[in-house]
């Protein structure tokens, strides 16, 4: 099977006296169906490495493939546009914008993309809340959900534009232990039934048990994958 | 358009959560959309009654009997372009009035919308008992005259008409009337000092601060009395011109002059001194109301940088997401233009009503009563939206600049 996200080398330093390195000759490759899981201790360079495979940071050296496109020489707006076309972003914490409804916020990435019509737009994020079990939250503020819904409201905004890619940074980081079960069966169902490739960062040993492979980091490198 | 609407609803929705840091800075520019409309109105409005009065106050062009430079004298004319310098000469006395002034005339009416009216002007001694006063009279033809100038409308009793229908009419200052003692009907003795003594009778008196030129001593009789007075038949001084576009005065002026070579004036150049002092009142009323937009554009500065501040992890979470940096850009411009155009809104109704009320005052001047004249044409409107349209966007644009400019990984990495 194909790649769908492919790292040679790839690093990051911050500049400094002396300069800081965060994530240093990284190789990796994951491919569409892969549910993959990043653990180690705090400060080895997980979420560093998945904000350069989100094409949020920029790395010093090193090569990054996504879909057979080189992401190195993008611009800005070009990683944006691929961020919101083709990327999913759920981050520890739920990042729901707090003026918005559930609703809204899923509505929002579908609308910036722009390729469905307004009523259908609102019957893609409507299905997604359902998928999410969320209808009767819909028109709620996040300031009025659980911290499991708001969860998966944001699991639902990261899939609104139907990504190639699923990135979770400590995706379970602030739940308790049913909505962190919730939330893995719905990362294996993304990767195992919907075919999307996931790369989740986590401390939770039972994300990590969950997926198909795991990337144990130490001090910014790969240190094994079982 | 999708991607315009979007951005608008997010920027609506900062707004809408920041009540009253809204309410105040859509009032900074209400307050200030407001009285740029009210100052301007007056000003533009008081400017354009004062040119308007200029302009009526005596003819649009004058031309008299006068030359810009004197006149070159004989042996000067005899070797043209030689070195000759005349010293100690005697000048030729000259016949004073306009020459050809009937071509004049004709050359004037020819013009669309263009009268000329031809008039002597000269002085004479008023006397009443042992009473003498100095007057200048011009000689008027009334039924042309009356076209050229407002005469007629400040006349407080009497007609201009009335100079035709009897024999030695004259119009005065009512001033100078109550000083000679005299009034409607009486008979003043004018003697000149070419011509001899006439009787006079009073037809017409100009209200009190209203004569022609401004000066009460001035005076109007028939243009024949005017000749036979000063002892000069058949000859004309001046020529009174009004034109269809008073403002194109400078440029007949010009042309008559230079065909003619009498000095033509214009209502510009004979009041020049004034439409200088009304540049300067216009630079300061510009520069006081620009201010005041200015400084309400500073609400909205402190609004949007606000925004930005408060709002770094929802910039960082539309980043990821996948907006470029020019779409945040456009949110927090957006709500600087949201609350500009709230602001312009209001302040145009705060305006009409600040004119309403200026408009209302009553003023007795002279015995009439006058309302302040104000300006109240859409131009004062589209400059004060425009002017602070482009404040608010700019005042939105620097905190918009920093919004853009943030990094999501450094939010990100600082929440987790």
């Amino acid at each position: 099977m194909s790649t769908l996200i492919e790292a040679h080398g790839l690093a990051r330093v911050l500049p400094g006296d002396p300069p800081v390195s965060l994530v240093q000759g990284i190789d990796l490759a994951v491919e569409p169906g892969r549910f993959v899981a990043v653990i180690g201790p705090s400060g080895c360079g997980k979420s560093s490495l998945l904000y350069l495979l989100g094409l949020l940071d920029r790395p010093t050296a090193g090569s990054l493939m996504f879909d057979g496109m080189d992401t190195v020489p993008m611009g800005g707006d070009a990683r944006a546009a691929l961020r919101l076309a083709r990327f999913g972003f759920v981050f520890q914490f739920h990042f729901l914008l707090p003026e918005f409804t559930a609703l809204e916020n899923i509505l929002i990435p579908i609308r910036r993309l722009g390729r469905l019509s307004g009523g259908d737009a609102r019957t893609r994020a409507m299905e997604l809340l359902r998928a999410m079990e969320l209808e009767a939250q819909a028109d709620k503020t996040p300031d009025r959900m659980s911290g499991g819904q708001r969860q998966r409201v944001a699991i639902a905004r990261a899939l609104a534009n139907d990504p190639s890619l699923v990135l979770g940074d400590e995706p379970t980081g602030n739940l308790d232990s049913v909505n962190s079960r919730r939330v893995v069966e719905i990362f294996q169902a993304l990767a195992h039934e919907q075919g999307r490739a996931v790369i989740c960062v986590t401390h939770d040993p039972d994300v990590a048990a969950a997926a198909d492979r795991r990337i144990h980091m130490r001090d910014g490198g790969i240190e094994k994958v079982d | 358009m999708r991607r315009v609407a979007l951005l608008l609803s997010i920027a609506f929705q900062h707004l809408a959560k920041r009540r009253r840091q809204t309410i105040v800075a859509v009032a900074g520019v209400g307050v200030g959309v407001g009285f740029f409309l009210a100052v301007s109105a007056l000003m533009v409005g008081s400017q354009d009654d004062f040119v308007k009065k200029l302009i009526d106050a005596a003819p649009h062009i004058v031309v008299s009997d006068e030359v810009r430079s004197p006149t070159p004298q004989p042996a000067v004319q005899a070797y043209p372009g030689g070195a000759v310098a005349v010293h100690g000469y005697k000048p030729r006395t000259e016949m004073r009035g306009i020459k050809g002034w009937q071509q004049l005339v004709a050359t004037v009416n020819a013009m669309p919308g263009a009268v000329a009216s031809p008039s002597l002007s000269g002085g004479v001694t008023l006397r009443v008992g042992g009473h003498e006063e100095a007057l200048a009279v011009i000689g008027i033809d009334p039924a042309v005259e009356a076209h050229v100038s407002n005469v007629e409308e400040n006349l407080k009793a009497g007609s201009l008409h009335a100079l035709e229908t009897n024999q030695g009419g004259l119009i005065v200052a009512e001033e100078l009337a109550r000083r000679l003692g005299v009034n409607m009907g009486d008979v003043v003795g004018a003697t000149s000092a070419r011509g001899g003594t006439r009787s006079l009778r009073i037809v017409g008196l100009f209200g009190r601060g209203r004569s022609p030129g401004g000066s009460s001593g001035t005076g109007y009789v028939l243009l024949r009395e005017a000749q036979s007075l000063t002892g000069q038949p058949f000859i004309i001084n001046r020529v009174g011109v009004k034109i269809a576009d008073p403002y194109r005065a400078e440029t007949v002026a010009k042309a008559l002059e230079a065909r003619f070579s009498y000095k033509a004036e214009s209502w510009q150049e004979r009041s020049a001194d004034f439409l200088t002092l009304l540049l300067t009142r216009n630079i300061i009323m510009y520069t006081v109301v620009s201010a005041i937009l200015l400084v309400a554009s500073f609400g909205i500065y402190t609004v949007v940088s606000n925004a930005v501040a408060d709002k770094r992890r929802d910039i960082a979470i539309l980043r990821s997401i996948g907006f470029s940096q020019a779409d945040l850009q456009g949110i927090f411009v957006a709500e600087g233009l949201v609350l500009a155009v709230i602001g312009i809104i209001l302040g145009f109704g705060l305006g009409l009503v600040l004119m309403q009320i200026l408009g209302s005052l009553e003023f007795p001047v002279s015995g009439r009563v006058e309302h302040i004249p104000l300006d109240r044409r859409p131009r004062q409107f589209l400059l004060a939206g425009g002017a602070s349209l482009a404040c608010a966007v700019f005042a939105a644009w620097l905190p918009a600049r920093k919004a853009a400019r943030v990094d999501p990984v450094d939010i990100l990495r600082g929440a987790a």
